[in-house]
């Protein structure tokens, strides 16, 4: 600005009066003397010291109000404005009064500032505006080069001085002219405001508008080196450039001026090149379970106490395959599930042998228990009639194979006949094979168990005995097996704790096995060491419950057991084994005298010789547990109490070989059967002392029988040939089925399932036959009446 | 141990059993009666159905779990019995 206040000065030197106002921004004048620029000043964009482009502001000046001098000090904070960028806002309230320039016909020309703080007009765009008003050159970038300024000032100078001949002097002219871009704010802002409410009608009115001027903003200040002439300071800057210039004078050779150039270095390129970074991508589906595994387990984990060095360890036991498998072992047992430390795993178990991982899973359980389910279901297909006959379900005809269809026929042709028998399946496999069945229970909890027990105890070899426990869902092979040393006479499982199976053998012992599917090897509890076991075979067992003693809740079980050493024995748990109470002798009783005739008395004699005689078998009153009944080697069938040790209640006579079996009928707690082997079967009542019926068909001994429990009048019986099963209502004097045993074969044991219709026969073969009963007619009237009948009308013969 | 292998005879014994795979829980065939291209497409295929079954049953409800699946078909019936470590094929 000065540069060109001194240019100006050369062609015009007109001075102009400076009156100063108050004014807080600094305002140097130019002293019209220097035609040269006395600095140069780059503008930094974000310096703070206070520089400005002076020869920036200089054609600006000049350009704006021709050559008038005054402008700089106007233009000093204007152009300070529009020169950089960074507008520093020096909060200076420059007030009007400061500083009033005059020219020589005291025409007011201060400048006024460009720059007016309107709050809401566009402030900045309005500042170029004003500077592109007259100017043709480029923005006043404060980004500009630093060269430009440099290279302005000369521009700027020839501007000027072309700019000299051609503008003209005259103030006013200027003074308008620089009225106009003054007045451009004011315009301006005018025009918004008219924008506002535009309407014809407003348009017409006449509105006052009240124009005043804001303060001013300085939003940078720099003070200038130039200094008015008439200001303060003025004597002393003068002084001081005086000075200088002697100094200049005196010294110069010393000094030389010189001007230097900073030299811009040239750029390099430098290239950077890093490898690129490997980005993987990583995703995963989760589910819900997947999410809820390692919570739950998490938890597991944490009070079980397995922690993660056991998986971190699997890293470094990868060479040594040996310990590699004891970790997969624990790895394997702990419940790891996430996915990752899987995959961990899987690499491990590749490594190992294939054989450690076979063995492993064979070991589990879940492996067997698997295989167990896995051969159930194949079985279950290929028995699939049979066993849905078993169960009374309807078979469903598979519409595409046609085998199927030919069952169906042949059931459609068995109802049209009468009572039969159908072979539903034959349990057997190669350990029961050749051993001769000599009992079967159901397991009272379960009654798809069937315990079989084998064991040849009529001829003189003794065979060690088997127990097999078959299911119902297994046709194949028994759910689980017991080697017996002997022959096994008497299977009983037991109500409270249906696991438990007692067994008595040929050898007079009773053990007590628990049937659980991996218990094979233990020994159950035995009475061998027992001084009170039975000297012979153990006919017969049978779990009891006792009556409910007024304090217990539960029913008390006893272990009964008749033996042939003719004691009825209860055993109890003592130490390690078994003891036992005996609960009644069976002595030998001999009738000497018979008195006959209506009355059932008949006199009996002890004989001194208290012989006992072997028990066969024995049988609980199905209401009261007290009262049971024995039926001896002898023929009688004894009535027994078990409070009383001492004497039978009742003797039954009939039978003239050993009595086989007793069994109290289920559905009528009078009435009772028997048979012998003096081949019949006697149907008593109780305290008759002579059986109602007998019956008689083959001429075989019966070996076993039992009531129906379904079926009040049927019956079914055991002997050597075959089998037969009685219908009490339809006839009684045939059996109503009869089923001869496959030849070479007898059979030996007899059982009603409680399930389904059906009769489960044990042979000396080892096969265990299940029969399925077919139309068996039940009559409308009640059974047990019929029963009732039968005895009456019998018994009045 | 052994009762495992006499078991394992007397399922290929049964009427109408073709084959038994057990297959790790990744898939891999451990022990098969079936050739080696069979069991490992078996292997394959089928511990992805697992998978997708298992994950069915845990998505309804996470504390179920699958414990034995059947697959009909015109010609034959596959059963598995899936575990946490391993499962048993049978075809």
């Amino acid at each position: 600005m000065s540069a060109t206040g001194g240019k100006e000065g050369g062609k015009r030197r007109c001075s102009l009066l400076l009156r100063p106002y108050v004014s807080r921004t600094l305002f140097t004048a130019a002293v019209c003397t220097y035609t040269q620029p006395r600095s140069l000043v780059v503008l930094l964009p974000s310096s703070s010291s206070r520089t400005t482009s002076v020869s920036h502001g200089g054609p600006r000046g000049a350009h704006q109000r021709s050559r008038q001098t005054t402008s700089v000090l106007g233009c000093h904070s204007r152009r300070s404005l529009g020169g950089s960028k960074v507008l520093e806002k020096n909060v200076v309230q420059t007030s009007r009064q400061a500083v009033r320039v005059f020219d020589e016909v005291n025409n007011d020309v201060t400048p006024q500032p460009l720059y007016q703080a309107d709050p809401g007009a566009v402030q900045p765009m309005l500042f170029v505006d004003e500077m592109s008003v007259g100017s043709a050159s480029d923005q006043p970038t404060a980004t500009g080069s630093f060269t430009l300024p440099f290279s302005r000032s000369v521009f700027g100078s020839s501007r000027i001085s072309s700019q000299s001949t051609t503008e003209s002097v005259d103030d006013e002219d200027m003074f308008s002219k620089r009225d106009i871009p003054l007045s451009f704010p004011d315009v301006k802002v005018k025009k918004d405001t008219e924008k506002e409410q535009v309407t014809e009608d407003m348009l017409k009115n006449i509105t006052e508008v009240f124009i005043s001027e804001t303060d001013t903003f300085s939003l940078l200040d720099m003070p200038s080196t130039f200094v008015c002439v008439d200001a303060d300071e003025a004597e002393a800057t003068i002084a001081r450039n005086h000075q200088y210039e002697e100094v200049c004078r005196v010294s110069r050779d010393k000094h030389v001026e010189r001007s230097v150039q900073t030299l811009t270095g040239t750029t390099k390129n430098k290239h950077v090149q890093s490898n690129g970074l490997m980005v993987v991508d990583a995703a995963t589906n989760v589910t819900v379970c997947d999410m809820y595994e390692p919570l739950s387990d998490a938890e597991q984990e944490e009070t079980a106490g397995i922690c993660n060095p056991v998986k971190t360890d699997h890293l470094e036991g990868v060479t040594d395959s040996s310990r590699g498998a004891d970790r997969s072992v624990s790895v394997g047992s702990t419940a790891t599930t996430v996915s990752a430390s899987g995959s961990l795993k899987e690499v491990e178990v590749k490594a190992l042998n294939a054989e450690t991982q076979w063995k492993l899973i064979m070991l589990s359980d879940k492996f067997q228990l698997c295989l167990q389910t896995v051969e159930r279901s194949i079985l279950q297909n290929s028995f699939h009639p049979q066993l849905a006959a078993y169960r009374q379900l309807p078979v469903l005809g598979d519409p595409e194979c046609p085998v199927k269809n030919e069952m169906v026929d042949q059931r459609t042709g068995g109802t049209d006949g009468g009572p039969s028998l159908q072979c539903l399946w034959v349990f057997s496999c190669e350990l029961s094979r050749g051993r001769s069945v000599s009992c079967m229970t159901w397991n009272r909890k379960n009654p798809d168990l069937l315990a079989v027990g084998h064991g040849e105890f009529d001829s003189g070899n003794q065979k060690p005995g088997l127990v097999s426990c078959w299911s119902i869902k297994n046709l194949k092979w028994p759910e689980h097996v017991i080697h017996c040393d002997s022959a096994v006479t008497a299977l009983d499982f037991s109500a409270n704790s249906p696991s438990q199976l007692a067994v008595g053998t040929h050898d007079g012992s009773i053990t007590i096995h628990g049937v659980h599917s991996q218990d094979n090897r233990s020994r159950g509890v035995s009475s061998r060491e027992s001084p009170n076991r039975h000297l012979g075979p153990v006919w017969q067992l049978r779990w009891t419950q006792q009556q409910v003693s007024s304090t217990g809740e539960e029913k008390v079980e006893a272990l009964l057991s008749v033996g042939a050493d003719g004691r009825i024995s209860k055993w109890f748990f003592f130490k390690d084994g078994l003891d036992c109470i005996d609960l009644m002798k069976l002595r030998r009783i001999q009738n000497t005298e018979i008195q006959t005739g209506g009355k059932r008395t008949e006199m009996m004699t002890e004989r001194v010789l208290t012989a006992l005689t072997p028990g066969l078998c024995f049988d609980f009153h199905p209401t009261d547990s007290s009262i049971y009944l024995t039926g001896t080697w002898e023929g009688l069938i004894h009535q027994c109490s078990c409070s009383n040790s001492q004497q039978f209640l009742e003797t039954y006579r009939k039978h003239f070989c050993p009595v086989n079996c007793v069994a109290w009928s289920p559905f009528n707690p009078d009435v009772f059967l028997s048979c012998s082997s003096d081949w019949t079967i006697q149907l008593w009542k109780q305290h008759h002392l002579k059986p109602v019926l007998g019956f008689t068909s083959a001429q075989k001994a019966v070996y076993d029988i039992e009531w129906s429990p379904k079926w009040p009048t049927v019956f079914g019986a055991v002997t050597e040939g075959q089998l037969e099963i009685w219908d009490l209502s339809l006839s009684i004097l045939d059996p109503v089925i009869v089923q001869p045993a496959a030849p070479g074969v007898r059979m030996t044991s007899l059982l009603f399932s409680s399930q389904a219709d059906c009769v489960v026969v044990g042979d000396t073969d080892g096969h265990v036959t299940v029969y399925q009963l077919k139309n068996l007619s039940v009559g409308e009237q009640s059974q047990v009446d019929v029963l009732e009948d039968l005895i009456c009308s019998a018994a009045s013969r | 141990m052994a009762e495992v292998e006499e078991t394992l005879k007397r399922i290929q014994g049964q009427k109408g059993v073709q084959g038994i795979i057990v297959a790790n829980s990744e898939g891999i065939p451990i022990k098969s009666t079936l050739d080696n291209s069979s069991t490992v497409q078996y292997a394959g295929l089928i511990h992805q159905l697992v998978m997708k079954a298992r994950s069915t049953i845990r998505d309804i409800d996470p504390q179920n779990d699958l414990t034995f699946m059947r697959v009909r078909s015109k010609k034959n019936e596959i059963m598995i019995a899936p575990d946490k470590d391993f499962f048993l094929i049978v075809i």
